[in-house]
């Protein structure tokens, strides 16, 4: 067995007797019995922080508790109630505000968007009219697009 | 028989009635669940004063969750569940790093404690070196990382086997082994370190 085997030994089998070729071992490699003495202080300090006793609760201590429950039931889980319906309609009136920001802000038509309905209606105009385009795209490709617009 | 002891089948009949919103009936569950809440929180918090405070927030956030325990696990574990993870948020900001009463010792009472204590078996130690054995592995357990702490707590100082950790945990018995194999090795490591340091 090798060092790493050895350490690897005393973690696992914590607290446990060690295979005599681990205590063998270890009667001829100092660094290894310095790791598992130190094993040992280590199990040694926690049985003996085991042993201390945790506090006991004080006198009155569940009813305390259950009159503190009550008291929050009575307000607590009404005023958590409207301020999760307030939290949500805060964020939905945020949802809201921000798509309808976004359709202000972005541009009717573009290379993501499709033809819109208002851009629609000024094609079927203008290919009424036959005026040539504002913009200065040629809307000859779009012809084909306007449902018993003129195909040519 | 007092009223914190009851059966199994009593203590189902009591949650379903704390689900419906009987807090006087959860009264029942606090005391008969304190002392266990208690131990885990004394043991991960280490913080005598602090304990009962902790508890009581325990207990309330359990009496609010109540509703979403749905008996697939006993209720002592779901409870103690709740301690775990209220406790890890708390040892994530409080972090302790000296090692005070130890390192007040004379050098001589120091080897002195640490030869009774490697020794196998460990020899009676008295109370003083108690207190300082106690005093510096509390510590470096407050340095090491919150999961190992955690993992080292239910299974040293609580006495937890792997599987009642894993259950606890929600994790796989393997995970819990390997955790608790790295949580040695880096508490060895540091006390390796710390004697280093010190000599």
């Amino acid at each position: 067995m090798d060092c790493k085997e050895i350490r690897d030994l005393v973690r696992e089998r914590w607290g446990e007797e060690l295979p005599a070729e681990a205590r063998e071992h270890m009667s001829k490699c100092a660094g290894c019995e310095v790791y598992w003495r130190n094993a040992r202080f280590l199990q040694t300090g926690f049985r003996a922080l085991a042993e201390e006793t945790p506090p006991d609760a004080s006198f009155g201590f569940a009813s305390r508790l259950v009159r503190r429950l009550q008291e929050w039931g009575a307000t607590g889980a009404r005023s958590e109630f409207f301020e999760t319906v307030g939290r949500r309609f805060v964020y939905a009136t945020l949802v809201l505000t921000l798509a309808l920001l976004l359709s202000l802000v972005l541009p009717t038509t573009g290379p993501v968007r499709g033809v819109a309905g208002a851009d629609f209606l000024a094609l079927q105009s203008h290919s009424q009219t036959s005026q040539p385009d504002v913009v200065g795209g040629d809307l000859a490709d779009t012809h084909d697009l306007i449902p018993g617009g003129p195909t040519e | 028989m007092a009223r914190s002891e009851f059966d199994v089948s009593q203590e189902v009949e009591y949650i379903r009635r704390v689900q419906k919103g009987d807090g006087e009936t959860f009264g029942l569950l606090v005391e008969k669940y304190q002392q266990r809440i208690f131990s885990i929180l004394f043991h991960l918090v280490r913080r005598r004063d602090e304990v009962e405070d902790l508890a009581q927030e325990v207990f309330f956030k359990a009496f609010r969750a109540i509703r979403s325990y749905n008996f697939q696990s006993s209720f002592a574990t779901w409870l103690s569940r709740i301690a775990v993870n209220h406790c890890y948020d708390y040892l994530r900001k409080v972090r302790a790093s000296h090692l005070s009463y130890y390192s007040e010792m004379t050098e001589e009472s120091a080897h002195e404690l640490e030869r009774k204590a490697e020794s196998p078996p460990p020899q009676g130690l008295d109370h003083g070196e108690k207190l300082a054995l106690r005093d510096f592995v509390g510590r470096l357990l407050e340095r090491a990382p919150e999961d190992d702490r955690l993992i080292l707590t239910l299974k040293e100082l609580e006495d937890y086997s792997v599987e009642e950790i894993a259950d606890l945990l929600k994790l796989k018995t393997s995970t819990v082994k390997v955790r608790l194999h790295r949580a040695r090795k880096r508490m060895l490591e540091d006390l390796e370190r710390w004697r280093q340091e010190g000599k």
